[in-house]
Formats: C-alpha cells, sequence, structure tokens
C-alpha cells in the first residue's frame, strides 16, 4: 500500500452500497463486486481509454439522470449508478453490432473463442440479428517477426496492444495507423516488430487479432488444458498456465487475474515463449553411465546401484564429510528438502552446499540481517503501490522483467519515484516525472550506498534521536560514514552531490520503498560490502523514517531462494536453523527417525571446489546444476570435476558438467512435476505436473527416494503430501504455505538480536589494470537465463549470437563497429564474439551475457577477485 | 526521463538510407531549436519541417524521435493520422482536387478517372515525371465553382475534364 491516503467515497450500484477511493472509475467499481458491465477496451493494469464505446452506464447525481461510460467516469459521493437498463444497453448493443459488421467471426478457427470478451458481450447484450449490412475484412495476416502474428481482420481497435505496449511495458512498439475508417493498428512503417517479445499485446488482445506463433496449436480454449504453475527462470515467480493439448505442453500464457500469483498477468519474453525447453531433442532420455570415456545408456536400477555401492565405498574409505552434494537453484523445495536430507539424514554428511551460497554465501547473512533489523518486506504484490523504487545496480528489463511492469503501474498510480542505480545507462522507460539517475563507475555501488546514507544523516532528512534509540550501534555507523564526504563519493562513483542530495531527499520522504538488488553484485568481491552497505541504509531509513524498507536479497534462478530455504547450505538446517546448534539437530533427528544427528566434522562446503581439487572429496554429487559453465572459477570447477573420484550429474540437458560425470541422470523438466517453488520476495508457488515425464527421466524427488531406498535406508515420507507435512514440521517458517497454492510470503520467526549496523569493509576504489584497460559486466541477456534457453528455438531466434556491448567512445577508440568480431582477452582467457556498439554500455566497460555456453564469460574472472579485466581488438 | 535508445535507433534507422541522396540536415535542426524539447510540440515541428524539405525525409524524422523523445511507432502513428503530412518527395505540384459534396456530385470522381487515365496516379500518389502529387480534399471551400482543384498555389474553379487536361498540359512545360 502506498503511503498516499484516498477518500471513501459512498456509491449504489443498482441499488447496492458500496465504497470505493476517490477517483476509482465506474466500471472498475461494478467489476470489484461482481456486477458485469459490458466493455471491451479496459483492463485493470491500464488507464482508461473508451474506444469501444460498449460500457455505458446510466447515474443520477442529485437527482438528475445522465448516461456516461463507466470506463473513464470516476465515481463521486452519493452517486447512484444503474447498469443494464433499456437504454444502455441500446446503446451498448448498436455499438457492438457496428464491430461485428467487420469481425470475421471465424471462432471455431480462433485462440480467443471460449474466452473471448466480444463473444461474452454479444450474449450479453442478446445480439442475435445484426441489422447492418456485413461487409467483412480480408486481409491476409503479418508474420513479418518470429513470434506474434498479426491477423488484424480480427482487431476492434480497442488499443489495448498499442496501450500495453507503452504504459506497461514501457517499449512503445505498436501504434495506431491512419484514422476513421482505415485505422489499423502495427509497428511503425509496418515494419518487422522488433521489441522485448514480452507478449502482454496477445494478453490483453480481446478478438485473437495478435497470435501466439511459438506454438502451432490453434483453436478453441476449451481444447486446451490449463495447468496453474510457476515458471522456471528467473527468481520473480510469475504464475503460468502451462496449456497442454494431446499430452502436449503446447503453449504458456500468463493468467490475467490481479488475485492469482504476484505477476498480475504479466509475463516476459522467456515466460511466455521459452516452452521448447520441454519437448526438446536434447533432452537427456536415459541414465547414462561413463565407461571408458563414453557414455553407455543403463536402467535406472544399474544407476542406483552404481551409486549406491560408491557412496558406500566412499564412505568407509574418509568418512561421511568426504561425500558431497550441490543442491539445485531450480529444483523444487521439496526435492531440495530431500536432497539434504538425503546427504544429513541418510548419509550422515553435512558437505551440501547450492551454488549462490557457495559464490555468495553473504546473501543469506544479509537477507537475515534485514530480518534482524526489522525489515521483513512486505509482499511483493505491493510494489504496483510504491512510493519510492531503488534498482540497485539491476538490469531490470533483463533481469526481472516483470518487476519493470509493476513499477510502470506504480509510477502511474502514485508517480512513484524510479531511482536508477547502475554502471550501464540502462533503457526504462516509464510514466513518472520523478526519476533519479545514479550512473555510477563500475565497482563504486558501495559508495553509492554510502553516500546516500551519509547524507541522510548530515541534513538530518531522517529522525536521527529515533534511530539511534532503535540501533544500538548508530554512533559507530555515523563514524564509519566519516569519510564519505561529496568530493569523496564525487571521485569515487562519478555522480555530483546534487544528485545524491536529490535521490537521499527522496528517499527519505514518508514512503512505501522497495530496494530491488541486481544479481551483479554476487559476482563482485565487494558484495559482501556493497549488500551491508545497503542494509544499513534501509535500517537507517527504517529506523529513522516514515513508511516503509522493503528490501529483497538477489536471486538469480526460479528457487534460489527456496534452496537455502530448505537447509541446502552447510551453515543452515531446514527453515535457516543453525547446523550447529544441537536441539535443533535433535529435533530433526527426531522427525527423520534417526538416532542422532551431529556435524562436528570439517567444513569442506563452503570452500567445495578447493576441497574436490585437494583430494579430500570422494564423492560429489550435482544435482541440476552446470558449474563448469556458471561458476565463477571455472577453471578451479574443471580441475575439481576431474579429481574428484566419483562424479554424479543430473540434469535435464546435457551440460558441460553433465559431460564429466560418471553417471548422469536424466531429469523431468519443471512441467513434469509438483511442488513449490519459493520466489526471491519468500513468497511460497506451486509448481504443477502438466504432462509426463519425457523418456526415461524421473522428478529430481523420485530420484531421492528411490535413491535412498537402494542405500537401504528409504524415506519413510516419498509421498508429496507427506514431505510437504514434514517441510513444514521441520521448518516452521513454511507452516501453512504448503502446497503453495495460496501464493503466500513467509515470514520470518521474530529475531531475539537487537538491530545493529553491519560495519566494516572499507570501500576500496577498483581500477582497471592497464594492460587490461576494460572491465566485463557479466549477466543475464533479455532473452535468456541460465543456460537452459538456449535449447529454446524461439528464445535463439530472438538472440541468436552473444553480442558485446560496448560503449561509443570505447569503440571509437578502438576502430570497432556494431557487427565487428572483436577478441576478449583477459589475463586467463580469450574467446572472440559479435560486438553492438551502444550507448547503453557504461564507459570503460564491456558487457557480456552470460548465457552463451560457447562464450565462458566465467572463464576471463577465473576466480580474480575485483573488477574482470579485459583488452578487446578486432579480430583478424 | 532519461533513456538512450532514441539515439541507438538514429545509428540504425540511417543505414538503409545512405542509398539514396543525402539530405542537410541544417532546416531539420533549425526548426528543432526552435522550439522546446516537449512531446506536445511534435506536430508543429513535423510541419516545419515539412515545411522546409516539402516532405518529411527519415532522417529528419529520426532527429525528431531524439530530441522529443518519442518512439519511432508513436511518430508514425501521427504522421500517418494527418494527411498533410508526406513521408515521400511530392512532385512539383500538389495537385489538391476537392471531393467535397458539391464537386462530388458535380463531377469530381470522373475529373480523378481522367487523372488516373492520363498520369496514373490515385490519391496520395506521385507520377513517374514527378510533376503531380494528387490529394483528394474534403471541401476546399469553393463550392460555387464547383467542382474545383487547387495545382501548387492556383485555384481552378468549374473544371471539367477536357478543360483538366489542358489544365494539367499547361504546368508540364512551366519554369516556375
Amino acid at each position: 500500500m502506498s503511503t498516499v491516503v484516498k477518500k471513501q467515497v459512498a456509491v449504489k450500484v443498482d441499488g447496492k452500497d458500496i465504497t470505493a477511493p476517490e477517483g476509482t472509475v465506474i466500471l472498475d467499481v461494478a467489476k470489484r463486486n461482481n456486477i458485469p458491465v459490458t466493455n471491451l477496451c479496459s483492463h485493470r493494469n491500464l488507464k482508461p481509454f473508451a474506444a469501444c464505446r460498449t460500457c455505458m452506464v446510466e447515474v443520477n447525481v442529485n437527482g438528475k439522470k445522465e448516461l456516461v461510460y463507466s470506463c473513464t467516469h470516476p465515481i463521486e459521493e452519493g452517486m447512484e449508478i444503474r447498469t443494464n437498463t433499456e437504454e444502455t444497453n441500446r446503446y451498448n448493443g448498436a455499438c457492438l453490432e457496428m464491430l461485428l459488421v467487420e469481425h470475421p467471426l471465424d471462432c471455431p478457427i480462433c485462440d480467443k473463442s471460449g474466452v473471448c470478451p466480444l463473444q461474452d458481450n454479444t450474449e450479453e447484450l442478446g445480439i442475435y440479428n445484426n441489422r447492418f449490412e456485413i461487409n467483412r475484412r480480408n486481409e491476409p495476416s503479418i508474420k513479418s517477426n518470429p513470434l506474434i502474428e498479426f491477423y488484424l481482420n480480427r482487431c476492434i481497435m480497442c488499443g489495448m496492444c498499442v496501450r500495453v505496449c507503452d504504459e506497461i511495458q514501457g517499449v512503445q512498439a505498436l501504434d495506431f495507423h491512419n484514422r476513421g475508417m482505415k485505422v489499423g493498428i502495427g509497428t511503425a512503417n509496418d515494419e518487422p516488430l522488433d521489441c522485448e517479445f514480452c507478449g502482454q499485446c496477445i494478453t490483453v488482445c480481446p478478438t485473437g487479432a495478435l497470435m501466439d506463433m511459438s506454438s502451432e496449436a490453434r483453436g478453441l480454449a476449451a481444447l486446451f488444458t490449463n495447468n496453474e504453475s510457476t515458471c522456471n527462470y528467473c527468481s520473480w515467480g510469475c504464475t503460468v498456465d502451462i496449456q497442454t493439448k494431446k499430452g502436449k505442453a503446447t503453449r504458456i500464457e500468463p493468467i490475467d487475474d490481479e488475485n492469482v500469483g504476484i505477476n498480475n498477468g504479466n509475463l516476459c519474453a522467456k515466460g511466455r515463449f521459452g516452452h521448447h525447453i520441454i519437448h526438446n531433442q536434447d533432452r537427456i532420455q536415459t541414465p547414462l553411465m561413463n565407461v571408458g570415456g563414453s557414455f553407455k545408456e543403463v536402467t535406472w536400477d544399474e544407476a542406483y546401484n552404481a551409486i549406491a555401492e560408491r557412496l558406500k565405498a566412499a564412505i568407509n574409505r574418509g568418512g561421511p564429510e568426504t561425500v558431497a552434494g550441490i543442491a539445485s537453484e531450480k529444483s523444487t523445495n521439496e526435492e531440495n528438502y530431500l536432497f539434504q536430507k538425503l546427504f544429513r539424514g541418510v548419509l550422515g554428511s553435512n558437505q551440501i552446499t547450492n551454488l549462490q551460497h557457495l559464490r555468495a554465501p553473504h546473501v543469506n547473512r544479509f537477507m537475515l540481517g534485514c530480518f534482524q533489523n526489522g525489515m521483513t518486506s512486505k509482499p511483493i504484490q505491493e510494489l504496483e503501490e510504491a512510493d519510492v523504487v531503488l534498482i540497485f545496480n539491476s538490469d531490470l528489463p533483463s533481469e526481472f522483467p516483470v518487476a519493470g511492469n509493476a513499477i510502470r503501474k506504480a509510477a502511474i498510480n502514485f508517480q512513484a519515484d524510479i531511482m536508477i542505480a547502475n554502471p550501464r545507462n540502462l533503457v526504462f522507460d516509464h510514466e513518472s516525472r520523478n526519476e533519479t539517475r545514479l550512473t555510477f563507475q563500475h565497482g563504486s555501488d558501495q559508495a553509492v550506498a554510502n553516500r546516500l546514507a551519509k547524507i541522510l544523516i548530515d541534513n538530518q532528512l531522517v529522525d536521527l534521536d529515533k534511530a539511534k534509540g532503535a540501533v544500538s550501534n548508530f554512533d559507530d555507523y555515523v563514524s564509519s560514514l566519516e569519510n564519505y564526504n561529496a568530493d569523496f563519493a564525487e571521485t569515487a562513483t562519478g555522480i555530483d552531490d546534487e544528485t545524491f542530495t536529490k535521490a537521499a531527499t527522496r528517499l527519505a520522504r514518508n514512503a512505501d520503498r522497495f530496494f530491488l538488488i541486481g544479481n551483479d553484485v554476487l559476482e563482485n568481491e565487494d558484495g559482501e560490502d556493497v549488500l551491508n552497505a545497503l542494509l544499513n541504509l534501509g535500517t537507517l531509513l527504517h529506523s529513522g523514517g516514515e513508511g516503509s524498507v522493503n528490501i529483497y536479497p538477489p536471486r538469480e534462478h526460479c528457487n534460489s531462494q527456496g534452496v537455502n530455504d530448505m537447509g541446502c547450505a552447510p551453515e543452515y538446517l531446514p527453515g535457516y536453523k543453525c547446523a550447529k546448534d544441537s536441539k535443533a539437530l535433535a529435533a530433526l533427528a527426531e522427525t527423520w527417525g534417526i538416532d542422532a544427528l551431529n556435524f562436528d566434522g570439517q567444513d569442506k562446503a563452503s570452500d567445495l571446489f578447493e576441497n574436490c581439487k585437494n583430494g579430500s572429496i570422494n564423492f560429489l554429487y550435482i544435482a541440476g546444476e552446470d558449474p563448469l559453465h556458471s561458476y565463477y572459477k571455472g577453471a578451479q570447477v574443471r580441475e575439481a570435476l576431474k579429481t574428484t573420484p566419483f562424479l554424479v550429474v543430473q540434469d535435464v540437458f546435457m551440460t558441460q558438467t553433465c559431460e564429466v560425470a560418471d553417471v548422469v541422470l536424466p531429469a523431468a523438466s519443471w512441467a513434469e512435476k509438483d511442488g513449490t517453488y519459493t520466489n526471491m520476495s519468500r513468497h511460497v508457488q506451486r509448481v504443477k505436473r502438466a504432462i509426463l515425464p519425457e523418456g526415461e527421466s524421473k522428478p529430481d524427488f523420485d530420484i531421492f527416494c528411490e535413491l535412498a531406498e537402494a542405500l537401504g535406508s528409504p524415506f519413510q515420507n516419498d509421498s508429496l503430501e507427506d514431505v510437504q507435512r514434514e517441510i513444514e514440521n521441520v521448518a516452521p517458517i513454511y507452516k501453512g504455505l504448503l502446497p503453495g497454492e495460496e501464493c503466500r510470503q513467509w515470514t520470518p520467526e521474530s529475531s531475539s538480536e537487537k538491530p545493529k549496523f553491519v560495519i566494516g569493509g572499507e570501500f576500496k576504489k577498483m581500477a582497471a589494470k592497464k594492460e587490461y584497460p576494460l572491465s566485463v559486466i557479466a549477466n543475464n541477456h533479455m532473452f535468456h537465463i541460465g543456460s537452459y534457453t538456449r535449447h529454446s528455438k524461439v528464445l535463439n531466434t530472438l538472440a541468436p549470437d552473444c553480442k558485446a556491448g560496448m560503449n561509443p567512445a570505447d569503440a571509437k577508440r578502438l576502430e570497432i563497429k556494431t557487427g565487428d568480431k572483436v577478441v576478449v582477452e583477459s589475463k586467463n582467457h580469450k574467446f572472440e564474439l559479435l560486438v553492438e556498439v551502444t550507448p547503453v554500455a557504461a564507459k570503460g566497460t564491456v558487457h557480456i551475457p552470460k548465457n552463451w555456453t560457447e562464450i565462458p564469460v566465467n572463464m576471463l574472472r577465473n576466480g580474480e577477485e575485483g573488477l574482470t579485466s579485459i583488452k578487446v581488438s578486432k579480430a583478424e | 526521463m532519461e533513456t538512450d535508445e532514441a539515439n541507438e535507433t538514429v545509428a540504425e534507422g540511417s543505414s538503409p538510407e545512405e542509398e539514396t541522396a543525402e539530405i542537410d540536415c541544417g532546416p531539420a535542426e533549425e526548426v528543432l531549436k526552435s522550439f522546446p524539447n516537449k512531446r506536445r510540440f511534435l506536430i508543429p515541428i513535423l510541419q516545419k519541417i515539412q515545411d522546409a524539405y516539402r516532405f518529411l525525409p527519415p532522417e529528419t524524422v529520426e532527429m525528431v524521435m531524439a530530441a522529443l523523445r518519442v518512439k519511432r511507432a508513436e511518430v508514425y502513428g501521427v504522421i500517418s493520422f494527418y494527411p498533410q503530412f508526406r513521408t515521400e518527395e511530392p512532385g512539383k505540384y500538389i495537385l489538391k482536387l476537392c471531393y467535397g459534396t458539391a464537386c462530388f456530385v458535380k463531377g469530381a470522381p470522373i475529373i480523378g478517372d481522367k487523372i488516373k487515365e492520363i498520369y496514373h496516379i490515385g490519391p496520395g500518389q506521385t507520377d513517374d515525371k514527378k510533376l503531380f502529387t494528387l490529394q483528394l480534399a474534403s471541401c476546399l471551400g469553393n463550392c460555387g465553382a464547383a467542382p474545383m482543384a487547387i495545382i501548387g498555389d492556383d485555384t481552378h474553379g468549374t473544371i471539367d475534364p477536357d478543360k483538366t487536361t489542358e489544365l494539367l498540359a499547361s504546368y508540364e512545360n512551366r519554369e516556375d
């Protein structure tokens, strides 16, 4: 909820007394109270437009009757509204009849048939005989882009696609053409569509004029089975509808309902069009065993027996601490829970981690620190009503596109302050007049956050006494910021103090503030210091300011949050209980029906790959990760996997990591299993099986259960429901949230520790080295995340090549043009790729998406801390 | 709102135009300088640019997009909304044939057919010699002299198909 308080207005609709906030239009009031009013061009996410003229209602104010369009007319105190009168139906019906003159009525082959507002309204108004002469359009459909088909004969000119593209997506690729009888929609000059391909225009189109070409399946909505599930790409956690026909997952659509999930009917290109990874010829079909350097297909039993035998041997030889596991940020909570139960309960090993935790254990500490300091953060749906949004080092349109949709709505409805702190000059268009750009020099994130805090204190923008009373080490914090004066900050970040002061002033106002932190912060050495600086800034605003501070830890994949919640980290048991806490361990042992749990041995998981490399791990189980490609120390991982005596990899696709495994197990994709994901804002949401697993692949859940059985200690609870009940029992933060159908956020247990600032981590300016003058910014591409999406035919068509983004100034100096092939070289590695010269790229940096396996960005860094320094030259 | 996408599109958009003769961007720059860089001045700016070039060369549209921070689809949406805006270079004379009610009943369509027959141009089209661009007007306010047309700056009343032929021919060798 925004801090802006709106007056409540009382009205009467069809005799029913209703109150609603001032400024609400009649149609929205009616809709929210289940009073049907015909309409075709209104959408809760869009501004009123009044194109279709079919929503007329009768209003009576002070005894004076008036006929108005309900989609644009705001309510007034004492207004009496009547819908569906003889008169309004006559007017609305006539407009609809005129629309039906041109509309083709090819309903049997239309995607929207059955979910079509035009059909519904025609039926509602009882238009069975059109009085006008039928004059249907018969233009060929336009297929000039790879994904969205324009069949404009069906278009009724509601303008929803044009508006959603502009208002919600901020892209404005579509607009009206011509006027009057000739009016149409399309791109500028009918050029092929070139946009973010979010497909929001398809969602809002009421008539099937815009269609999803990623799917060949066409026809009535009733022919498809709907499966409400949660997207498996980024950690935003959108609810999706996996539509199946004849046992095949054919397309993905959002659920256009504000009460379902957290995405309010929005989706991005990956979520909507990335479904070809489900039925894919590259999927691993059977278990594989490495015999003398080549893979042989084996049965599940053979695979399980081999794994069990090697596990037992490894434990016999070196003790349980020598077997380790990497859990997946893409598996469900239940699967991750069973995975750690397999290691802790069955094998007696605490050597379990996940890649995000291995790289950045401070993210979990940051999250717990936020809780400790009282910032438990509101449900992310309320981002749509934010007053201030700080987008900190996040390429939002690529990283969390749907967050951008919510922020744009806040911009329209609340003129929210939008602060974009990023080294790159990102494109993020919205309708707020209050935007502050904090474009800082790469690597100076920490100084930005600290300078903002220093201004808040120096200018007394927050109540310092209140803050001092609430947080014990306030004075230490103030003195730790001493250095961050205007000159220092400007030299470090390149941002002038006027901009800083403006941003700090806007942050300090009475507001609901949302901090969205990008995953870039995980890549840098100073990531912990950056997060601590943001935690302190948030704490200062929370303790000394009015309103709220909502701060979400950066998470990359769909279940990066859940994998940690489930205790797949050496420090934490499920529910963030300390792994050294004997009481928690005893309770867990009792639940699991084993004698005792005790992990006093050496912690090898915190530096897992180094320990693999030096031979102290005998057995490694990687459940659905590809560290060879994605971990920042590429060479170390390669060495580690080579040294480890036995490696099991479980995945959907044959990744680079699979190729060096001893046993490869085929996992089912997200559309083939049941469970829950927890998104970055801690919403626990259901994943639903839509189709049967491909080939011999199995859900990770089944694999872990069967493996426990092969090891001779089967899990007592091996059904999803029982495991969910066990999780609720073991991790009380999940109590009442499973099976995740209600999409609720878990709330942390109240902390006994006092709020405090995290002090330490002095800011060091990281400068590029002379020989390697440029630095790399690597993150996910707009159309790719991780490496699975590279198997999606459609997403590959949108972004076939990895392109390095370079600033025009750097490009000019190096005589490089867009489309040139360049050699990118660091101290550790070099490769060739194409260049795109763009002002979005920051000067002195090169932006390289990390999704192409053939462009291993992780090898450039190869474990070196600080900025990844490179040089770029034109390829021969 | 700060964005550099507009600049980016400039770079992309200008490449296909390289084949055609380069235009002098000076007049468009002058026009843009004379207005505040606000979206609400889009139409007057386009009008002034068209006055300077007689049409809206794509390069100048790109300049307007960058200066006013409006997207390509929106500018071309506005351009296509108003028939007064032209995106192609017109003929030497703009032939406005009145299609108002009075002119229509007095035979304007027949004159239109005649023009099509001789010069092979329909509404909005330009003939091969780049002499005439035909435009149909809703009413030019000279109904007493219906059917009528405006050629360049000259008004011609009570025309008929034969007269039109002669009239248009007389423009073919003019030196003005």
